[in-house]
């Protein structure tokens, strides 16, 4: 085991001497892990466009292109003069002053999975190194609160989430759909009939039977399962954790302001978990994958989106919880300027737009432009690298810090660099 | 040197061999010196340092002077001479040269001053050898190129760190002595040889100077040391072999580093000290070479009371060797029924059922282990089982190939396991493979290496795949710059990267099918060079290739050949790795000489033996499985981090997610649903989790409990987390087994057996054993409250069984 990098960590090398020769069996040390996490008073909501918007579409649009490249959706003026953004996006459109769009986001990987991998860690995968997104990183870095798991993913996970060379204890913890008439988190909650009391009773002979194999009683293994399953049962029978991902419990208007959609629902879920001490909350938003029928897709997605970004906007903002909380919104990629046969657009990461809010950000701002297909920056482009810089920034981690995957040194982000601007 | 009393040496007839190192010794000339190691061996073949001991003459003091108290030879004047050493009447000459060059050496840049920055650190990956530099003071890592780190300190921002009028004023000398404050720390003081080195290359015009000779190698001694109690040391000596033919002794200029501290601390100057006990490496670096020791660290020699330990093959001497050498005890044997449960798992991935095990149990031959293993291996489960590895293996993957030709590629690859045919042959039909991959299965084997939506094949992706899983280099790192760890450099990794160049993939329209070809010309371009890169063989030759030929059938001649010295090691390897979780190089894909195995005479054999046996994994499994070493129990109170790197017992570890899946279905009587391609269509009953060509397909619980996307090189999530707690606990997958109505319970109930009749069924099916009294009682106890809690007879025994299948006894193997 070689444990380098000064700058890489704040626990002793004894520590990591006894993390090495556990990671060495192959285990994760839930325990010393967690308590390693150093909190933060900040947290993070992203809502992921899978798929990929179209930046013509939402936050770009280009009137004056070709009719084979312009929305069919028109321009509208926006809170902040001199704005534009699409028809679709009516609740937003008075928003702008609240949060900061960046046109010209130049990304470079156009299959789904590689791109929306690069997006959610800030770091090109590579062949055989992932970087963890930024949930897991937040995971890692602050740990757990309130006995929540510290990164969930709304409705299901996707393999952007996952936590790559952290390995899966930071995978995210996934809630089902908060939309769904009969929602309850997977695994979380009791299967029906059963009673917590019933539950107490079997786990109770699960102990006593785990206590009478007494064969490799000491091995870590059995330790790290044992935490997991403590853990597991913990969060299944803890009130807390029921009544953070009881939609249920807010108010039907403030429900409805949301949207009676996924994202919409989930954008709410999302702000009610970070305010009971999840660190970072996702909203993967599916359906942006746009090949055919672009026009009518998107009339269906993008108001969803638009009521529920304004509203979690609004609602974080009238919580006092805007300063605290950084709110994204990203995708795999932009879309190709050029409508095809089928009346879609295909993939496009030459230019993106994506949406940045609290934590500081200058509401209002507008960050470089795109030539007058929208198909790449002519002004600040802004790589995938430097949104991760931003991210890290925004919430406070060390970006360059660099983390061990096994024995190799990795920077949590070696190439980017923070969009100053949005803080100016 | 040697901490008096640690251990009584042997006496005079007990020494069985006495050696002084370095050999080969040719100092440059007058003036020069080389530090030493005398080692004697005892009788039971203990290695012994003697150097204090030992009397070390010159037979030409004029010529070589032997300075025994600081163990130097020092060049006096040329000539050849014998140095002779001497113990307890024992004794032997080596001849040493003293060549005729001049002893006035000028501080030569890339010789000197590089090894002063490696030696102190300053160009390590944590320092100024990151890649982003150090407060905007950049090297290159470990020296890799010096003429960029001669132009940094000379001539970045302006020459600020060298003062040619006043040398002494050079920010290069005050920084590292802490005239100036140094984030790096105090490194040297102005009295030191380090200092004087850079202040005369200073005074001397700061020249790079890249003349004169070169180093080529490095070699460290003694190259292997068992340390007996804590605090004992040894000196090290290193010694430089020179381009020119001469040595260079470089024992006060590498850096010494200690592969686990916790075992061994180093000093500047050589001396190897025990921290604790263990086994570790000693690397000493300098200018791009390393050389590494084996240094192991035991609180006493073995005493009369170790047991000796029966052994079965050849696995079990070479184990029980190195245990007793490290002092460290065996397990104890498995019993037959932990063997049982544990070989079927391992071998065939699922449980034994009741009625094998009773014939297993029954069998009073004393082979019958033996036996178990045969059948076990000419089963269906076997090829299903390793079927599911070679997956992982060849990364049999949907996202590359959507999926269409998986089918396809697993299904040749049955035929390969069931029929044991030839690795070699195997490796080389997919290294040379081309075509529709639906019509020749092995070309899927080049999906991983390409971007489907960018139509593009990677030679960058396809490099690290096939060195990691047939020469198990990790050479990636190489890609971008020289390998930190390992003498690669880019020119490696380019180099083999070439035999992949004329590699081109046509895509179909419409669907996603692929079709592999090899074009007539191609070359891989070197990033920094520019130029075309001739294919070379790792750590190996350029050979010389006709235009007509596919360099992939030179690449695949090279790579299956006896005479590489990586193919079986590594094969075997992680073949061993599979059954013990630790390979005998750990870990099992990262070959290096900074990585060195814990047991080489172990590895060494186990691929002599898969040589010999055609490369086939039948005779491998076999030996693995039958040695002493594979049937010790599992400890008790847990392995130390050395019992587990040498074997002293089995490691525990979690079922893979196919073998859980299936042994829950096996434990429960009910079938699991597998999803497969198409609305609402699902594999037929009884399938197994094995066979399934969906690995990345909806299942959540193969994907919860690891089974892999496989679309990156990454070994398999093994450990514990609260996904799999949770689902194990809550979710839907033990929820529909436990309730369906005709499982396992309801179908005993309904034959009108009793409570106990049933709890000892399940305990049979789940453990492969009977219940305890206690254990009995436990339930016993529990099914009546659950009555007295209202819960029907029916339910309280489906909780019992959820309970059963929760315990780690159930989701172990052990």
């Amino acid at each position: 085991m070689r444990i380098k990098s000064r700058r890489s960590t704040t626990w002793s090398r004894r520590d990591f001497m006894k993390v090495g020769s556990l990671a060495f069996a192959g285990l994760d040390l839930p325990k010393l892990l967690a308590s390693s996490g150093r909190g933060s008073e900040m947290s993070c909501i992203v809502i992921f466009q899978l798929g990929g918007a179209s930046q013509l579409d939402t936050f770009d649009p280009k009137p004056d292109a070709p009719s084979d490249i312009r929305s069919s959706f028109k321009p509208i003026p926006t809170k902040v003069p001199g704005t534009q953004i699409t028809e679709l996006l009516p609740r937003t459109a008075k928003l702008t002053d609240k949060f900061a769009i960046v046109r010209s986001l130049h990304a470079v990987e156009a299959i789904h999975e590689r791109a929306r991998q690069h997006m959610f860690s800030g770091t090109r995968p590579r062949n055989e190194l992932l970087h963890p997104s930024l949930g897991s990183v937040i995971a890692n870095e602050w740990g757990s609160k309130n006995g929540l798991p510290p990164f969930v993913a709304i409705p299901e996970s996707d393999l952007s989430a996952e936590a790559g060379f952290l390995g899966p204890t930071y995978d995210p913890f996934v809630s089902g759909d908060p939309n769904a008439k009969t929602f309850s988190v997977r695994d979380l909650t009791l299967p029906s009939g059963i009673t917590l009391d019933e539950a107490g009773a079997r786990t109770r002979l699960l102990s006593a039977l785990d206590s009478q194999f007494k064969q490799i009683e000491e091995s870590p293994i059995v330790q790290s399962m044992d935490e997991f399953y403590r853990k597991a049962f913990d969060l299944i029978s803890s009130p807390a954790a029921k009544k953070a991902f009881d939609i249920g419990a807010e108010p039907e208007k403030l429900r409805d302001k949301y949207g009676r959609t996924t994202v919409g629902q989930g954008a709410l879920l999302a702000r009610r978990l970070i305010e009971a001490g999840v660190r970072l909350a996702t909203v993967f938003h599916n359906r942006y994958d746009t090949h055919v029928r672009n026009e009518p897709t998107s009339k269906e997605i993008i108001p969803a989106f638009d009521q529920a970004f304004s509203a979690l906007l609004e609602d974080l903002e009238e919580r006092g919880r805007l300063d605290t909380t950084l709110v994204l919104v990203i995708g795999d990629f932009g879309r190709t300027p050029k409508i095809n046969f089928s009346g879609g657009r295909d993939h496009w990461p030459r230019a993106c737009s994506i949406a940045l809010a609290g934590a500081g950000i200058q509401g209002g701002a507008l960050i470089g432009s795109t030539d007058a297909h929208a198909s790449d920056p002519i002004d600040r482009p802004v790589t995938v690298e430097d949104v991760g810089a931003t991210m890290y920034k925004a919430l406070g981690i060390d970006a360059k810090k660099i983390y061990m995957a096994g024995d190799r040194p990795v920077a949590l982000n070696k190439e980017g660099e923070p969009i100053e601007e949005l803080w100016s | 040197m040697l901490a008096a009393g640690a251990f009584a040496g042997p006496t005079a007839s007990q020494w069985k061999q006495l050696r002084l190192e370095p050999e080969h010794v040719a100092l440059a000339g007058p003036g020069a010196s080389q530090h030493f190691v005398v080692t004697g061996v005892d009788a039971s073949g203990n290695e012994v340092d003697v150097t204090g001991r030992a009397s070390v003459t010159s037979s030409d003091p004029e010529s070589l002077a032997v300075d025994s108290a600081r163990a130097v030879l020092l060049g006096k004047s040329p000539g050849k001479v014998q140095v002779r050493v001497a113990l307890d009447g024992i004794s032997k000459r080596i001849p040493v040269e003293v060549r005729p060059g001049s002893s006035d050496l000028r501080v030569s840049f890339s010789r000197d001053i590089a090894s002063i920055l490696t030696q102190k650190g300053c160009n390590g990956s944590g320092c100024h050898g990151s890649p982003a530099g150090q407060n905007g003071f950049k090297l290159s890592l470990y020296g890799d190129d010096l003429a960029a780190d001669h132009g940094m300190i000379l001539h970045e921002h302006n020459g600020r760190r060298v003062n040619l009028n006043t040398p002494a004023d050079s920010l290069i000398l005050k920084k590292p002595t802490f005239a100036i404050a140094h984030g790096g720390g105090h490194l040297m003081t102005p009295d030191s040889e380090q200092y004087k080195t850079i202040l005369q290359w200073l005074e001397q015009g700061a020249d790079f100077d890249d003349s004169g000779a070169q180093l080529t190698k490095l070699e460290i001694y003694p190259s292997r040391r068992i340390l007996v109690g804590r605090g004992h040391e040894q000196r090290m000596a290193v010694l430089g072999r020179l381009s020119d033919g001469s040595t260079r002794d470089m024992t006060s200029e590498v850096r010494f580093v200690s592969g686990d501290e916790t075992v061994v601390e180093t000093d500047a100057d050589g001396t190897v000290r025990a921290a604790g006990s263990g086994l570790t490496t000693v690397m000493a670096r300098a200018m791009g070479k390393v050389a590494t020791a084996s240094i192991g660290v035991i609180d006493a020699r073995p005493g009369e009371d170790y047991p000796k330990m029966a052994t079965n093959n050849f696995i079990d001497d070479l184990v029980f060797a190195k245990l007793r050498e490290m002092n460290e005890r065996p397990a104890a044997l498995t019993t037959d029924r932990e063997f049982a449960r544990r070989v079927y798992l391992d071998a065939v991935g699922m449980l034994p059922t009741p009625e094998q095990l009773r014939v297993f149990l029954n069998d009073s031959r004393p082979d019958k282990r033996a036996r178990l293993i045969d059948e076990l291996l000419e089963s269906e489960d076997y090829t299903r089982h390793w079927l599911v590895k070679f997956e992982d293996w060849f990364r049999n993957n949907q996202l590359h190939s959507q999926g269409r030709s998986m089918g396809v590629f697993k299904d040749w690859m049955r035929g390969w396991i069931t029929d044991d045919r030839p690795y070699d042959e195997l490796v080389r039909r997919l290294l040379t493979s081309t075509g529709d991959t639906m019509i020749n299965p092995a070309a899927n084997f080049w999906h991983p290496s390409t971007d489907f939506m960018l139509k593009e094949f990677s030679v960058i992706k396809v490099t690290p795949s096939v060195t990691r899983l047939f020469l198990g280099v990790r050479v990636e790192c190489a890609e971008c710059h020289n390998h930190p760890l390992e003498n690669f450099t880019q020119d490696d990794f380019y180099g083999f990267a070439a035999f992949f160049s004329r590699v081109g993939v046509k895509h179909g329209y419409g669907e996603y099918r692929r079709t592999w070809y090899l074009k007539d010309e191609g070359e891989v371009e070197h990033p920094i060079t520019k130029n075309p890169v001739a294919p070379k063989f790792l750590a190996g030759k350029q050979p010389e290739i006709p235009e007509d030929t596919d360099r992939r059938e030179v690449l695949a001649d090279w790579i299956v050949s006896p005479e590489n010295p990586f193919f079986a090691r590594a094969t075997v390897n992680r073949v061993w790795h599979e059954y013990f979780q630790t390979g005998i190089v750990e870990p099992f894909d990262d070959f290096r000489s900074t990585n060195a195995p814990s047991n080489p005479e172990l590895l060494d054999r186990l691929a002599e033996h898969f040589v010999e046996n055609g490369y086939r994994f039948k005779p491998l499994h076999r030996l693995i499985l039958n040695s002493r070493t594979y049937q010790l129990k599992s400890e008790k109170s847990g392995q130390t981090p050395l019992e587990r790197m040498l074997f002293a017992s089995f490691t525990p570890r979690q079922l893979p997610s196919e073998v859980l899946l299936d042994t829950i279905v096996q434990t429960t009587g009910v079938d699991h649903v597998f999803l497969a391609r198409g609305p609402l269509q699902t594999y037929p009953e009884g399938t197994s989790a094995k066979d399934i060509y969906l690995p990345d397909g909806p299942d959540y619980f193969l994907m919860t409990f690891g089974t892999p996307r496989r679309d990156i090189i990454k070994d398999r999530a093994k450990s514990p987390t609260l996904a799999k707690s949770l689902h194990m606990m809550n979710g839907k997958t033990l929820r529909e087994k436990i309730e369906a109505r005709d499982n396992l319970v309801g179908k005993l109930i309904g034959a009108g057996s009793s409570d106990a009749e049933i709890v000892a069924e399940v305990y049979e099916r789940a453990y492969s054993r009977p219940p305890t009294e206690r254990e009995q009682e436990t339930v016993a106890r529990f099914l009546l409250d659950e009555e007295s809690a209202g819960r029907g007879r029916r339910r309280a025994l489906e909780n019992f069984l959820w309970a059963v299948l929760n315990t780690k006894e159930f989701q172990l193997n052990y």
